[in-house]
This record gives structure tokens, C-alpha cells and sequence, in this order.
């Protein structure tokens, strides 16, 4: 499998949703396979909340697999033989495409915590600003899971002319009062660190490490199951050599503070806050008078729309509910609940019957 | 499911008709639909048989019919065809009068069992198995059968107007002319158009 890493500059001022704007942006992006003579092979994979561009492949620094290794590939769900897999990594993240951490031109100064509010619209315009670029007429499939799953719909919404096909999975087109409470509490963890100054810390040597990592702990649980916890770790003590402090009692303990630990070293607290707001704001149907159906009646993309049924942070019924707006919209979607063995972070775990829907549809619908 | 049956439900549908499928299968009375320009959605419960419907560019909807209609009833559906599944539901009857919450019309087949091979097999002392019925009593997911003298008493119990009925042989051919009066003895399987005014 061909594996390349680029970066797209747009170089003209980009109208954000919310009336603000950026004087040009930058999106790193990885690609896998190669795009055939007539342009028509691409497909758009989009990242959920805290990942990256790095999709598929090992990555030779870091020896990391992407987040959906297992899905993009030579004769896998997303065959690379047949497809070119486009994967950005969307604005206001931290992996390289403008976000907090970049200069702003105007101060000198990192954005920081003054880094415009930005719309799941906004990172679907940008990403067809990136589409423009590569010549591709129309994506054959634009997907992904959770805040990802988000971005196919808003593609199917707002550009359906450049989307033949969306995955849309384990996504809702709003959020639950419950969803915004949980990340409320991350992003007071993240601002109640000492080192956060305000979301300038970036002008100091100290990085709020610690919100970070109990915010990322907070969020772990939520992604996982309960069975999935009962399963991974039981009641099971923690061995004594492997122990992070003499606190920990439990694996499962351990588990998240190492989890946490990890995430706060790489992950950008700004970002942390600014990227939970977009899943929590985002409201497609807002822009059609409140209504999902008036929304998806512009989709001329098919839809297969896939939940799991251990998911409890995006349950199902909200994939189910969105279905039955699309199908009312006339839109002709399909909807496949599956069994989860991860909680909401199933969609990154492949099993028999989800390669093979993502494949049946990419192919066949 | 037999082609002279698909074939027979085709010939019910009216142009232009928009088509749900209450246990679509692996969604090949829908490909043939879209084959015919006729616009389908299916409803199945087996979520293999749901990923085995995506290869046929059909959409589907993965869903237990037992747990309730009434999400599909105002999505303009016109017709809706429940073709060898109404014994399998743990509430038939209730998903029949269902039905007409989604579309005034319908076509519903059944196997019957009032057919004579397997009156003669029950006289025996075992369980029928049938071209019809192929499935061991263990293994069926058949749980509502009926004969089409039961079936059609419930449509006149609630008031559903049969408008046509074609029963076919075990074959799956028209039954002969002069056993039509005798069809729950002599039909294998039956295929109802139904309205409800």
C-alpha cells in the first residue's frame, strides 16, 4: 500500500459558520493507494474527537498503527487496491493542521485559547477546499465514527454534489444534554490546573499536564462499556511491580492513569476544549429551521448508517432516529445496528460483520 | 424465495408505487423491484442478512417488525409486501393491522398448512417438512403458522378486504381451476393482495 504524507495551504481568508474567519489554513493529511486517471476512486475517511490524520499504516516514528489500520488496506473494508483513502486531520486539532498551537499571524503569538470557535461546517469546507486541490469531482464515500460520523453527514448535507456515499457511524446529528455534561466536567478539569493559565500557558514553560490526563481518564470510561471493563479487567489487583504509585489497588486503575498519562503528553489542552465544543454545538438542523428532515431533503448521497448496541455515550436510538429523518428526507439510507464489544469505541474495532457492510456499501450501493 | 412467487407480488404492485418490505432477506425482492424502477425499502431483523442486502444496492432498515410499525408509518411508503414472514412474528396479527398504518395496501404470502401433504404427515404423528416448510420443527423460525382458512378469517375479523388471492401448488404454480374452491386442502402456498378501506 502507497502511504503519503502531505500538507494543503489555503492561502485566502476562510469563513468560518459563526461569521469569524482565519486568515489561510494549513491541513496535514495522509493518503493511502493511489488515485486513478479519472479522479474517481477517492474516498474521505474523517477523524472522531482526539484523533489524527494517521489512519492506516505504521507509523515509522512512533512504530504506531493508525486509528482504522484495520480497516484501510489491501483487501480490506476500504481496499487500497481499488480506493484512494484521503485522511485529514481537521482544523483546531493538534497534529499539524492549524489549531491553538499555530502563530496567528496578526499577534506573533500562538491562537492559544483565542483560537476561533469552529462548526463540524467548517471543517467539512475545509476539507473540500483539500478536495478542490486534488482534482477529485466527488468523493466516492466520505466516513467515519463518532465526531467523524458527524462530518459525513454534514458532507451529505451541505456538499451533496461532491459526495456519492456516507458512513455514518456510531454518530448522532446532536448531542445529548448528557454527552455536553460529561465533556463539561473535562474541560473544568483541564481549566482548574494551575498551569493553564487561562489557555496561555503555551507562553510558559508549564503545560497542564494534569487536567489533561484526568480529563482523558473521564473520557475513557465514557468511550468503553461496562461489560467491556468487566471483561478487560474484573476486580483484578494491579501487580506490585507494575504499579504507577502505591495508590492503586486495581488494573483498572493503573489501566486509566496510564491512558491519561500517554494523552497528556501529546494532546493539546486548547485543543482538548475547543474541539469537545464543536461535538457539542453541532446542530446541522439548526440551519434548516430546526429540522434534521428539511436538512437531509438537500442529501443526494446514499447513507448507511451503523450504531452498536453496548454504545451508551452515542446510543443507538439517535442512529436509528436519524435514519428514519433521512428516510422521511427521501434519502435512501440503511441503518445496521451491530454488537459492540467496546462500548462507543467499537467503531474502531473491526469484526466480520462491520468490515463487511462498510465493504458491501463502498462497493455495491 | 421462489421466482413464480416474486414474479406474482411484482404483478401487484402498482407504477410508481413506493415499496416497503417487511423481512426483506438478503434484499432480493428488493433488487428486483429497483430492477423494475420501483422504488423499496426492506425491514429485516438478521443483521447478516442486512450487510448481505448492501451488495445488492438496496437500503435496509435493521430492525424486530415484533417491536412495532409505527416509525414507518408516515414516511410515504405505498405498498408494503410481507412476503413468508407473518408466521415467524410473535405478534402476526398485530403486525397485519399495523400494515395499514403505512399503506392501504399490501400483499402477504403464506405456506399453508392446511395443505394436504401436510395434513397427511401430522396424521402420521410428525412435524411437516416441506419445500414450503423445509426447516426441522427444532430449527424453524416458523413460531404462527396457519392454514389460509385461519389466515383469511383474520383479514374478515379485521375487516381487511382480500382483493386477490393466487395459490400456487408445491410447485409454486397457479393452482388448477377446479381445486381452487378446495385450495386450503390443495394449496401449498398463498399470495394475498389485501386493502383496508
Amino acid at each position: 500500500m502507497k502511504i503519503e504524507q502531505f500538507s494543503f495551504e489555503y492561502k485566502n481568508n476562510f469563513s468560518l459558520l459563526n461569521g469569524s474567519s482565519i486568515e489561510g489554513f494549513e491541513l496535514v493529511y495522509e493518503t493511502y493507494g493511489e488515485l486513478n486517471a479519472k479522479k474517481n476512486n477517492a474516498v474521505l475517511v474523517c477523524h472522531a474527537f482526539s484523533g489524527s490524520h494517521h489512519a492506516a499504516g505504521v507509523d515509522e516514528i512512533n512504530n504506531k498503527p493508525g486509528w482504522w489500520h484495520e480497516f484501510i488496506g489491501p483487501g480490506k473494508a476500504l481496499d487500497t487496491d481499488k480506493y484512494f483513502v484521503v485522511s485529514p486531520n481537521n482544523l483546531g486539532s493538534c497534529y499539524g493542521s492549524t489549531g491553538p498551537l499555530t502563530h496567528n499571524k496578526e499577534t506573533g503569538k500562538p491562537y492559544g485559547p483565542n483560537f476561533p470557535a469552529l462548526d463540524v461546517y467548517d471543517w467539512v469546507a475545509s476539507q473540500d477546499l483539500l478536495r478542490i486541490s486534488l482534482g477529485i469531482e466527488a468523493w466516492e464515500m466520505v466516513l467515519g465514527g463518532s465526531l467523524g460520523g458527524m462530518q459525513a453527514l454534514e458532507w451529505s448535507i451541505s456538499f451533496p454534489s461532491k459526495i456519492k456515499k456516507a458512513g455514518i457511524i456510531a454518530a448522532t446529528a446532536l448531542v445529548t444534554s448528557q454527552n455536553i455534561a460529561l465533556n463539561q466536567v473535562a474541560r473544568e478539569i483541564i481549566r482548574k490546573d494551575a498551569a493553564f493559565e487561562n489557555g496561555d500557558y503555551l507562553l510558559s514553560e508549564k503545560k497542564p499536564k494534569d487536567g489533561l490526563k484526568v480529563a482523558r481518564m473521564l473520557g475513557h470510561i465514557t468511550y468503553l462499556s461496562e461489560t467491556n471493563f468487566k471483561n478487560r479487567f474484573g476486580r483484578r489487583l494491579q501487580d506490585i511491580n507494575n504499579k504507577i504509585d502505591e495508590t492503586i489497588n486495581f488494573e483498572v486503575e493503573n489501566y486509566l492513569r496510564y491512558q491519561g498519562e500517554k494523552f497528556s503528553e501529546y494532546f493539546d489542552a486548547n485543543s482538548y476544549i475547543l474541539l469537545t465544543k464543536v461535538m457539542d454545538s453541532y446542530n446541522p438542523a439548526a440551519r434548516f429551521d430546526n429540522s434534521i428532515v428539511e436538512a437531509l431533503k438537500n442529501c443526494s448521497a446514499k447513507l448507511l448508517i451503523i450504531s452498536f448496541d453496548d454504545d451508551w455515550l452515542f446510543p443507538s436510538q439517535y442512529s436509528k432516529e436519524l435514519h428514519l429523518s433521512a428516510l422521511k428526507a427521501g434519502v435512501q439510507s440503511s441503518f445496521l445496528e451491530l454488537t459492540g464489544n467496546n462500548g462507543h469505541d467499537s467503531f474502531l474495532f473491526p469484526t466480520e460483520e462491520y468490515v463487511s457492510a462498510i465493504k458491501n456499501f463502498l462497493n455495491h450501493a | 424465495m421462489h421466482k413464480n412467487i416474486e414474479t406474482h407480488i411484482l404483478s401487484l404492485i402498482p407504477r410508481r408505487a413506493k415499496v416497503l418490505d417487511l423481512g426483506s432477506g438478503d434484499g432480493s425482492l428488493l433488487a428486483k423491484l429497483a430492477e423494475n424502477n420501483i422504488e423499496g425499502h426492506g425491514i429485516e431483523i438478521d443483521s447478516k442478512r442486512v450487510i448481505a442486502s448492501l451488495c445488492k444496492g438496496v437500503s435496509v432498515t435493521h430492525k424486530d417488525i415484533d417491536k412495532g410499525l409505527l416509525d414507518f408509518q408516515d414516511l410515504g411508503f405505498d405498498f408494503v409486501v410481507m412476503a413468508n414472514s407473518i408466521q415467524c412474528l410473535r405478534r402476526p396479527h398485530e403486525a397485519l393491522t399495523n400494515i395499514f398504518g403505512i399503506a392501504n395496501e399490501c400483499a402477504v404470502t403464506i405456506p399453508n398448512f392446511g395443505f394436504w401433504k401436510i395434513r397427511m404427515k401430522l396424521l402420521k404423528g410428525s412435524m411437516p417438512v416441506s419445500k414450503s416448510l423445509p426447516a426441522k420443527w427444532y430449527e424453524t423460525k416458523n413460531i404462527h403458522l396457519c392454514t389460509i382458512q385461519d389466515f383469511e378469517k383474520l383479514c374478515l375479523e379485521n375487516e381487511i378486504t382480500i382483493k386477490k388471492r393466487i395459490y400456487l401448488n408445491e410447485n409454486f404454480k397457479p393452482l388448477n381451476r377446479v381445486l381452487i374452491s378446495k385450495a386450503n386442502l390443495f394449496a401449498a402456498e398463498a399470495i394475498y393482495h389485501l386493502e383496508k378501506k
